[in-house]
């Protein structure tokens, strides 16, 4: 038959295991930060010609190309371990951290790197564009 | 032991030489006030190398006075949780070095950054939390990182060698031999910045201590990252409480991730010509 004092016991102690889940999980919640907000990049006509007549270019961790009127852009981040991907003479993307390379598509051909590079979602915006990168 | 000696003296000259540098640097524009401080400030330059060298001293210094411990089988003068507190010495000195890379703000300490989240990101379940924790989120600037390097590990280091050394001070000749040391060091060779971007195509070298697991992550999943220093620690840690074969089987799996270090480490070098 257990005592008053063992009751007392286990119930502090139920509720130091409770408050230090409480705590850690309200610790772990705050160091943990909001997700990554999502990013938005102006693509305007002038840069879309400009990336069509010099075969692509490269504006804030994206490399935009093709016609201005649909252009292709991708993401250069590496999906390896997220280091910046640059182009390369002859084509294609290398990335500098564990020497994943891509070809022009963005499609992994050698290395650690196995998902292609990410397309961000293109909207119309005026003559141009805006990529959104989540 | 006069090689844990010079390796407090080591520590101290790396702290004192850090107090002397954080008024020239900015967590906001870490590189730019790095170039201020070895273009534009007398001395600049050289008192970064002085940094530089003497916390690499005591990274060597403490993997050198550990491998002499355990050569000597000394290490059970000290008692089991001082002994698991030395060997957890050797991260900590890793993690306050990796900080100070991080803080150059250049392209390689940029990568690195990028590296280090995703790989504390697989920790299981505090994964995320420790990256944030250690380095900021996603966005911000270099303050936390800074602050573990210059606080948290700091302190630490200093702790853990007071303890193991059983003084709360280096003693004067040996920080005397530390401090010309790191001086002659940092006026024969400068310690450069990296690129601000990456050079195209190029591979982008991290710190030089962490090359060899720069090496292993070209194939090994990400977690290997954390798990591959966890082996190591447990190796060294475990053989003051083995004898015989046990410990030598130990001490033989130490030596055998040192050489496979080392391995990864020419192979990167060798990947990245």
């Amino acid at each position: 038959m257990s005592s008053r004092r063992d009751f007392l016991g286990s119930a502090w102690a139920a509720a130091g295991v409770a408050a230090a889940a409480a705590g850690t999980a309200v610790l772990g919640r705050a160091l943990s930060g909001s997700p990554e907000p999502e990013r938005y990049v102006r693509l305007p006509a002038e840069l879309l010609a400009r990336a069509e007549k010099e075969g692509g270019l490269v504006l804030e961790g994206l490399h935009v190309r093709g016609p201005a009127a649909s252009p292709v852009v991708l993401d250069l981040t590496c999906t390896h371990l997220r280091c910046r991907v640059a182009p390369i003479e002859g084509g294609g993307f290398a990335c500098p951290c564990h020497a994943s390379r891509f070809d022009g598509e963005g499609h992994p051909t050698s290395g650690p790197a196995k998902r292609p590079l990410s397309r961000p979602r293109l909207s119309p915006d005026g003559a141009g564009f805006v990529a959104r990168l989540s | 032991m006069i090689l844990g000696r010079l390796t407090f003296g080591l520590l101290a000259i790396a702290v004192l030489s850090g107090l002397a540098l954080a008024p020239f640097w900015s967590a906001a524009r870490p590189l730019e006030s790095l170039e201020a401080l070895i273009g534009a400030t007398p001395l600049g330059f050289w008192l970064r190398g002085v940094h530089a060298f003497s916390a690499w001293g005591f990274l060597l210094g403490t993997v050198a006075h550990l491998a002499e411990v355990l050569a000597k089988r000394t290490e059970r003068r000290l008692r089991p949780i001082v002994w698991w507190r030395s060997v957890a010495l050797l991260p900590i000195a890793v993690l306050g070095l990796l900080g100070g890379f991080l803080m150059r703000g250049d392209a390689e300490a940029q990568a690195a950054l990028a590296v280090f989240r995703e790989v504390s990101a697989t920790v299981p379940i505090a994964g995320r939390a420790l990256g944030a924790l250690l380095l900021g989120v996603p966005g911000s600037d270099l303050a936390p990182v800074a602050l573990h390097h210059a606080g948290t590990f700091t302190l630490l280091a200093w702790l853990l060698t007071a303890e193991h050394g059983g003084t709360p001070f280096p003693d004067l000749r040996a920080t005397v031999l530390a401090a010309l040391g790191s001086f002659a060091a940092a006026g024969l060779f400068p310690v450069p910045l990296g690129p601000p971007v990456a050079p195209d195509g190029d591979l982008l070298l991290g710190p030089w201590y962490l090359l060899g697991l720069q090496g292993a992550l070209l194939d090994l999943p990400v977690a290997a990252g954390w798990l591959l220093p966890l082996a190591l620690l447990l190796a060294v840690g475990l053989a003051r409480h083995v004898d015989g074969r046990a410990r030598a089987a130990l001490l033989a799996l130490a030596a055998a991730w040192g050489a496979g270090y080392l391995a990864l480490t020419l192979r990167l070098l060798l990947a990245g010509r």
